[in-house]
């Protein structure tokens, strides 16, 4: 999930007037004495950028020999590509488990972690996951899983029990606290769809659920399509955007992060990241998570949940010793806590929980191991499911939309 | 003599040193990569002119095409217009001219992220209040959120921001006119409105050539714009060729079919400035 994404604008402008900042922040300890070495963590988020730096503080103070220059530029992704074109690749880089991982991966510019010690300390489903996303002529484990995320539907507690109403547990329950919402005069759910992006949560959650196994492969394959198997998708999509509030698409994430935060809104399709954001906007509030129920089996209802952080070196870095040195103290089960407990994520490190009770409905997914991956980190990058999907809802246009999706990818693939 | 052009050969020698190294050998590459199945990185083969044809096919290049053209053309002629008419207010003698002239020129020292962050509060929060409060329904949305509107938002920020430099090159060309001329025409009876047309108009018409050039060729290629308002949405519906190739050619791994497509724009927007230089001038001349 490209979360940053949604906070181009912010980054963007704080880039623009802070640029200098930026850098100042490495290039400060750039200049300390006995930085005989010179890391460059590469970074696709901007959020957890304050918890890096902290880390790196500790790090550097152990290491005084070591010194590491934190880099997350806006557009992270893209910026990575074209670096690539250069042939001017960070030392180390913290990305997402999605189909950016998987074409670097395939172009061979990642070192093959497999068979290290590193991956035994991580939860092998999430070994799994990013192992797929790598094109099956390529074999290997070109990343270390670290910080995990959970695709929720987010709500307001105290929202809910004014409302009378449970925590839904089927695809019916939910349909009908959104009416019951929504007949009190509530908005039920707090839509961000000016970020093409965030229409994506829910896109996610109930695709992963209805998709058959190995969608993108058999996909590919022509053994699948859109048309046929995602038809169910787009009606539930087209269901759940009948309980928005009045302008749907005129409001971004951040936005929307403070509205809902304000009590507009009963639930909010988003991640686990974003509940710092609306925490910042009402501290107070009382939210909880529940992973959003497709179908009507609640045995089969899983969590969506991805690798939000992995890192992955570079072969062509000079300072492989010291990369390791830095992986091996964030895999420490005392720093992988302190992440997960400052970003409000989970950890891919094996023992390493997330005790916060907000994540309470959500826990027992990440214990018995209902989870399922995300279905758009395997579609190709250049098809903008994203946009598709979002003029799609504006638009509501089954047919078209589901034979659109099947020709852009096809086009991506063939070019 | 043969001395004093060797000094002038040894001035420029550098500038088209650098032109050609940052400028020129990029195209060259561009052109070169855009016969190529080249993803950005990794191995590449030659696969002639199927880039190029694809392209034409290609429904989402199209409709970025569509919507380039309507954007620039709109936003041309009312940047032209607009800053046309605040360059002859500037030019009238009246007071706090050189401060107004100042603030006039602000927009165009601002960066257009910074503007875009502005006008997006304007769009999503401003607008919409107000309209509420006062009961116009139309206009309670975030016209960034609507498809069919998007690009009339964009059109707003793109002239309000425009204008500020065209304004200084009309200033330019009404400063050139004699008062000597104007008086003569009130003294043969001339309205305002037959001075406009008759003096001042055709006076300045080589700044309006180069106006209308310039601002064509700026809003062909709108980018940073569209990333500060919309990000080429909702949809794709606001998404401009310029953004199309960025977000297709280096998020997207198409880097040699989106050079194809850049290779296509290129022709295309020379043969648009060409054409107006020459509809334009071949006036200039008439006049």
């Amino acid at each position: 999930m490209k979360k940053n994404n949604g906070k181009i604008l912010t980054s963007l402008f704080s880039l623009a007037v802070g640029a200098t900042l930026l850098t100042g922040c490495g290039g400060g300890d750039a200049g300390g004495e006995g930085g005989d070495v010179q890391l460059e963590l590469f970074s696709n988020k901007s959020e957890n950028m304050e918890t890096y730096e902290g880390l790196i503080a500790e790090f550097e103070e152990q290491n005084p020999t070591i010194d590491i220059e934190l880099n997350a530029p806006p557009e992270a992704e893209t910026v990575l590509k074209s670096r690539l074109t250069k042939n001017d690749m960070p030392d180390l880089m913290a990305i997402g488990g999605n189909a950016t991982y998987g074409d670097l991966a395939e172009a061979g510019i990642f070192k093959d972690f497999s068979g290290s010690d590193y991956l035994e300390q991580i939860q092998p489903a999430y070994i799994d996951m990013i192992n797929k996303l790598v094109g099956e002529e390529t074999e290997g484990t070109y990343g270390i899983p670290y910080a995990t995320n959970a695709n929720t539907v987010i709500y307001n507690k105290d929202k809910l029990e004014e409302l009378g109403l449970e925590v839904p547990k089927t695809w019916d329950e939910f349909v009908n606290a959104l009416e019951e919402a929504k007949a009190a005069g509530e908005i039920p759910v707090q839509f961000t769809l000016k970020d093409a992006w965030t229409g994506m949560i829910s896109w996610n959650s109930v695709a992963a659920n209805i998709q058959p196994d190995n969608f993108a492969a058999k996909k590919s394959a022509g053994e699948a399509s859109f048309q046929e198997h995602y038809s169910e998708v787009a009606d539930k999509m087209l269901t759940l955007v009948e309980y928005g509030h009045d302008d749907n698409f005129g409001v971004g994430y951040s936005d929307g992060n403070t509205a809902f935060g304000n009590g507009e809104g009963v639930f909010y399709f988003q991640g686990n990241w974003a509940i710092p954001e609306i925490k910042k906007a009402n501290p107070d509030i009382n939210l909880g998570v529940f992973p959003m129920p497709v179908t009507n089996n609640p045995e089969e209802n899983k969590l969506v949940s991805g690798v939000d952080v992995l890192f992955a070196m570079s072969t062509e870095t000079e300072h492989e010793e010291e990369a390791r040195k830095f992986i091996e103290f964030l895999l420490e089960q005392e720093k992988a806590k302190q992440y997960i407990d400052e970003q409000a994520a989970f950890s891919a490190v094996k023992g390493v929980l997330q005790e916060d009770p907000v994540m309470e409905g959500i826990k027992q997914n990440f214990e018995e191991g209902t989870i399922t991956s995300f279905p758009d980190h395997y579609y190709p990058a250049g098809m903008q499911a994203a946009n598709l999907i979002q003029a799609f809802l504006i638009e509501k246009n089954k047919d078209e939309f589901l034979k659109k999706l099947d020709n852009e990818w096809d086009k991506v693939e063939n070019r | 003599m043969q001395k004093r052009q060797n000094a002038f050969i040894l001035m420029t020698i550098p500038a088209l040193a650098l032109f050609f190294i940052f400028h020129t050998f990029p195209v060259l590459q561009g052109i070169f990569y855009s016969f190529t199945d080249w993803k950005g990185y990794g191995d590449w083969n030659f696969v002639g002119f199927k880039n190029y044809l694809n392209v034409f096919q290609d429904g989402r290049a199209l409709s970025a095409y569509g919507f380039t053209f309507q954007f620039s053309i709109v936003s041309t002629i009312l940047v032209n217009i607009f800053s046309l008419v605040v360059a002859m207010g500037l030019n009238a003698k009246i007071k706090f001219q050189k401060t107004l002239r100042a603030v006039y020129f602000m927009p165009n020292i601002l960066g257009i992220l910074i503007v875009g962050y502005i006008f997006n509060f304007i769009f999503a929060h401003f607008i919409p209040d107000i309209a509420e409060s006062l009961g116009i329904n139309a206009l309670s949305k975030n016209i960034l959120g609507d498809p069919d509107l998007a690009w009339v938002g964009i059109v707003i920020m793109a002239v309000w921001q425009a204008v500020a430099f065209n304004t200084i090159l009309y200033l330019a060309g009404l400063v050139t006119i004699s008062d000597d001329l104007y008086e003569a025409a009130s003294i043969d009876g001339a309205g305002p409105w037959k001075k406009f047309w008759a003096i001042t108009f055709p006076l300045i018409a080589p700044f309006f050539t180069i106006n209308m050039v310039l601002a064509m060729k700026n809003f062909l290629m709108v980018f940073d714009h569209i990333i500060a308002l919309t990000g080429g949405g909702p949809g794709q519906s606001t998404e401009s060729i310029s953004l199309l190739i960025y977000r297709g050619g280096f998020e997207g791994g198409e880097f040699a079919y989106q050079s194809a497509n850049a290779v296509i724009y290129f022709i295309v927007i020379v043969i648009i400035s060409v054409f107006q230089i020459r509809v334009l001038q071949k006036r200039e001349v008439e006049m």
